[in-house]
């Protein structure tokens, strides 16, 4: 739910540019932010918040580099607006570690792999990473390799995800 | 000691501590969790957002542009056609300086998309909004599309591409086997999953520019041009960059209207092109025609290689796609001649995509040679072998290092090509026909100078400094290599900062050269830093080594030991310590004697004059590939899936052949994109690329890349850098697309001379 800012006051050219207050759980803190109700959850990370590990790529939903969790389901952020994430659990590419810089078998295992390169697609192909193995896609490299083609790589780094998914999902397993 | 001085271990390994090991990337743990801070990730509290308005005529003139609307919803600054904006051309990478004003906004228009208008608002959806509400009025003019709507004698000869020995037409005549195809490869796309964008912002006259680049030198000098300020007040950043593959490493005219737009309303401004932007605002691989004709004995011997070719260009600047640029290269023919043309259509320029010129030539000539192979019937790897050059015709030069030959015969029998039956149809599995291709490929070795800083901590650590990039392909691995191995301490105890023109100078990150490039100025000097470090230790009168009786000491994982047993044995930081110093910073370039004068080291750094080509020097110095691909096509619906890839490579040593293996399969799978995906559609009536995202241009996906092996069959080439690398880079996109092309001609039996390879060609 998100209500105008109490301090609203329409321009005076006539176009609203309305300011919302939108309350958002991000990887267990919560944040608030001024923003117009048009703000993608993207751009309000990357924008609005500072959290730039979450990546915009193509800005229209079809490359993944904006993948992040609301409540532990895989979602493109730049597909997302921010009101909407309102009430959930977000959870960005910051998030994964543990509190004491312990990576997340994923991030562990795409640094052992080589499994990126330029690194720009590499927090949504972690966030795809993680749900496909929760989501139980990871049996086999083909199941792999289909589950994970929402997240393009340029680089063509694609063998190497395999091989990290792979050898991530033996280890949660 | 110099590499050269080294024992040498084995094949293409390096033989230091570090050099040559499989280390996992420097600067891994900072992508994997979000903390590398690209570009345009810079966060200001009164940034401005920016948004380009794209012209929907494809030629003709800027009437007029209404921006009443976009004030009206928001925008804040607009910049129009009509504005002056003061600036002057800037000198291009050839080092040569156009006079005059410089004009980001031009009321001509020469290409769909080009833009006509600058938006800036206090927020990214109010600028999109702005934007929208922009109205132009044009005066439309007719419209050349694409290479395809031009007839075969279109635009003009570029002589500098051509290319001549022996008498190819008299020899053509002659030959016992004649081959003739026309080849044609469409518009192609960088796609880097980081879009183009800038953040400028103004301290006084001081200008600093967050931007993605391949080479901040060269961008600060530009802004320095247009802007008419001294470069040592200009500063580029660019920490990290998501993928560039040839797009960033130069400027775009429509770059210069953000620092314009931050100057006019004194805060900073930010400016991310749209996906769609990213396909028009600045050049892909131009599309490509080429005819080629080969005249054989019958055994398949060449007897004559006559290539024309054909690549286009934008009405406004001249970018040629060299067809002709691996086809003398790869064969060992009596005769030959070559000749390209460049056709002006109305598109942006077209610019360097990965393998420029060689991807698109070695589709040519690697698929002619398929063509030969069946028409003498001889095994297209047979073929192969039997044609391969002893020396470099085109220049009369010796190979430095080509092992192209190992590489044939090595990725065959990791391939299992013996089993390979010669008939096209003679694999299938239930409805899938299976085939089975050979490629090869080459890229140049380009070597150039760079300059290098090694600071020593007071606590022994090194830290790396240079203005180099790293777009994804391991600067910062391989120069933390480079240093720990040189000066003496493990690699863990390197840093290294890149990416920002206040650093030491560099050449572009882009032809494949600047590892070869800053390993060798990195290694000058940690060498040098070494060398200052030992001659403290030994002379320092507080130095626990000052009059032991040695002309030197070695100093080795961080610790500094003498020849003889009972002297000191001290880390560096230690000795540091003992005489008082908190440290020690050593810059050394490889610049020779005669190109130490500020110009020379302006040129040196923001030009492309001080680049050397392959043929400098005594020997004729390229890195080499061979792909041997398997594809299963449907028969039903002509679907192509490519189903396995082996691909051999001599690049010299590698630095880290982690990385290096990492770079190859990227290329390949670029390579399978070319082969059966990526084609820029053009409407024929407006030349809009109509394609311009990535759902309808597609590049492979996770789904479409099968198991790759990549095999190193490189030994050490000092003619080509100090420690022996060649390119690595971009020669793997190289004739990718012919051995897929290939194995579909064996599955099927049609050979498919377009690319992308798609369903409705083999239906």
């Amino acid at each position: 739910m998100v209500t105008p800012h109490p301090n609203h006051k329409p321009p005076e050219h006539g176009i609203h540019l309305m300011t919302d207050t939108i309350k958002l759980d991000i990887n267990g803190k919560a944040f608030t932010l001024a923003a117009e109700p048009r703000v993608t959850l993207l751009d309000a990370l990357r924008e609005h918040l500072g959290l730039t590990g979450t990546k915009k790529g193509c800005d229209q939903g079809q490359c993944g580099a904006c993948t992040v969790h609301l409540d532990g389901e895989r979602v493109l952020a730049c597909l997302t607006l921010a009101a909407q994430a309102e009430g959930k659990a977000v959870t960005t590419i910051e998030g994964l570690a543990g509190e004491d810089g312990t990576l997340h078998a994923v991030q562990a295992a795409f640094l052992e792999h080589d499994a990126f390169q330029c690194g720009y697609c590499t927090p949504g192909q972690i966030m795809s990473a993680v749900a496909c193995i929760r989501e139980g896609h990871a049996g086999s490299d083909a199941e792999i390799r289909e589950y994970m083609s929402g997240n393009l790589c340029r680089c063509g780094a694609y063998p190497h995800i395999v091989a990290a998914v792979r050898q991530a999902a033996e280890a949660v397993r | 000691m110099t590499p050269l001085d080294m024992p040498m271990k084995h094949g293409d390994a390096g033989d230091g501590a570090s050099i040559g090991q499989r280390l996992s990337r420097h600067d891994g743990k900072l992508k994997i969790t979000g903390s590398a801070d690209y570009a345009l990730e810079r966060q200001f509290e009164h940034a401005a957002y920016a948004v380009l308005v794209p012209a929907t005529i494809g030629a003709g003139r800027v009437v007029s542009v209404d921006t009443a609307a976009a004030l009206a919803a928001g925008a804040i600054l607009v910049l129009t056609p009509e504005d002056d904006l003061g600036l002057a051309q800037a000198t291009t990478f050839t080092g040569q300086r156009p006079e005059g004003a410089f004009l980001p906004l031009p009321h001509e228009i020469r290409f769909d998309g080009q833009s006509v208008a600058l938006v800036v608002a206090e927020s990214l959806e109010a600028a999109t909004e702005a934007a929208r509400r922009i109205k132009v009025t044009y005066e439309a003019a007719p419209v050349t599309a694409s290479l395809v709507q031009t007839p075969e004698d279109a635009g003009t000869v570029g002589e500098q591409f051509n290319v001549a020995w022996g008498d190819a037409q008299a020899a053509y005549a002659d030959a016992p086997v004649k081959i003739e195809a026309d080849y044609h490869t469409p518009r192609e796309y960088h796609a880097a999953m980081e879009p183009h964008g800038l953040i400028a912002k103004w301290d006084g006259d001081r200008l600093t520019v967050w931007q993605p680049s391949q080479w901040v030198h060269a961008m600060a000098r530009n802004y320095s041009d247009w802007f008419g300020i001294p470069m040592e007040d200009v500063r580029v950043v660019s920490p990290y960059v998501g993928g560039g593959f040839g797009s960033k490493g130069f400027n775009y005219g429509w770059e210069a209207l953000v620092p314009a737009a931050a100057r006019r309303l004194g805060r900073p401004v930010k400016l991310a092109l749209s996906r769609p932007q990213n396909f028009n605002l600045y050049g892909g691989r131009a599309s490509t025609r080429q005819t080629l004709k080969l005249g054989a004995t019958k055994d398949g011997m060449l007897q004559s290689i006559l290539l024309t070719g054909a690549s286009e260009t934008s009405t406004y600047g001249v970018w040629p796609e060299q067809v002709g640029a691996a086809t003398p290269l790869m064969y060992g023919t009596p005769n030959y001649r070559g000749q390209q043309r460049i056709v002006q259509v109305n598109t942006v320029t077209p610019g360097a995509l990965r393998g420029p010129g060689k991807a698109p030539s070695a589709f040519g000539i690697e698929s002619a040679m398929d063509e030969l192979a069946y028409a003498v019937g001889v095994d297209p790897l047979e073929i192969r072998l039997r044609n391969q050059p002893d020396h470099d015709r085109m220049s009369n030069k010796p190979w430095s290092t080509r092992r192209l030959r190992e590489a044939l015969t090595e990725g065959a029998a990791a391939f299992g090509w013996d089993k390979r039956p010669m008939a096209p149809r003679s694999m299938r599995d239930g409805h899938q026909l299976i085939g089975w291709g050979v490629a090869t490929g080459t890229f140049p070795v380009i070597r150039n100078y760079g300059e290098a800083e090694i600071r020593v901590t007071a606590e022994g650590r090194v830290e790396v400094v240079s203005g180099a990039t790293d777009i994804g392909q391991g600067t910062y691995t391989v120069l933390a290599q480079t240093a720990a191995d040189a000066f003496g301490v493990p690699v863990d105890e390197v840093s290294v900062r890149l990416g920002d023109s206040s650093l030491p100078g560099s050449p572009v990150a882009g032809g494949s050269k600047l590892a070869g490039v800053m390993t060798g100025a990195v290694h000058k000097a940690a060498t040098a830093a070494r060398e200052e470090l030992i001659g403290l230790a030994l002379t320092h009168p507080d130095s626990p080594f000052h009059g032991i009786e040695a002309n030197t000491l070695e100093l080795k994982g961080g610790r500094l030991t003498p020849p003889r047993a009972d002297a000191p044995n001290v880390t560096v930081a230690e000795l540091l310590r003992a005489i008082g110093r908190d440290g020690l910073t050593v810059r050394r370039d490889t610049l020779p004697e005669d190109m130490q004068s500020p110009e020379e080291r302006k040129r040196a750094w923001t030009t492309m004059t001080t680049a050397q080509g392959p043929t400098v020097g005594d020997y004729s110095q390229h890195s080499w590939c061979a792909h041997f691909a398997e594809v299963r096509v449907d028969e039903d619906f002509g679907t192509v899936r490519v189903s396995r890839i082996v691909s051999a490579f001599d690049c010299g040593l590698l630095y880290n052949p982690k990385l290096v293996e990492s770079q190859w399969q990227g290329g390949i799978i670029m390579g399978i994109g070319m082969a059966l995906f990526e084609e820029g559609l053009v409407d024929a009536r407006n030349g809009r690329v109509v394609n311009n995202n990535l759902g309808d241009y597609l590049v492979p996906t996770n789904a479409d890349v099968p198991e790759i092996q990549v095999i190193s069959v490189g030994i050490p080439d000092t003619n080509a850098s100090l420690l022996g690398g060649k390119g690595v880079g971009e020669v793997g996109i190289v004739g990718v697309a012919p051995a897929i092309a290939n194995a579909v001609f064996h599955a099927t039996g049609k050979r498919v001379r377009d690319l992308p390879i798609t369903l409705e060609k083999l239906i």
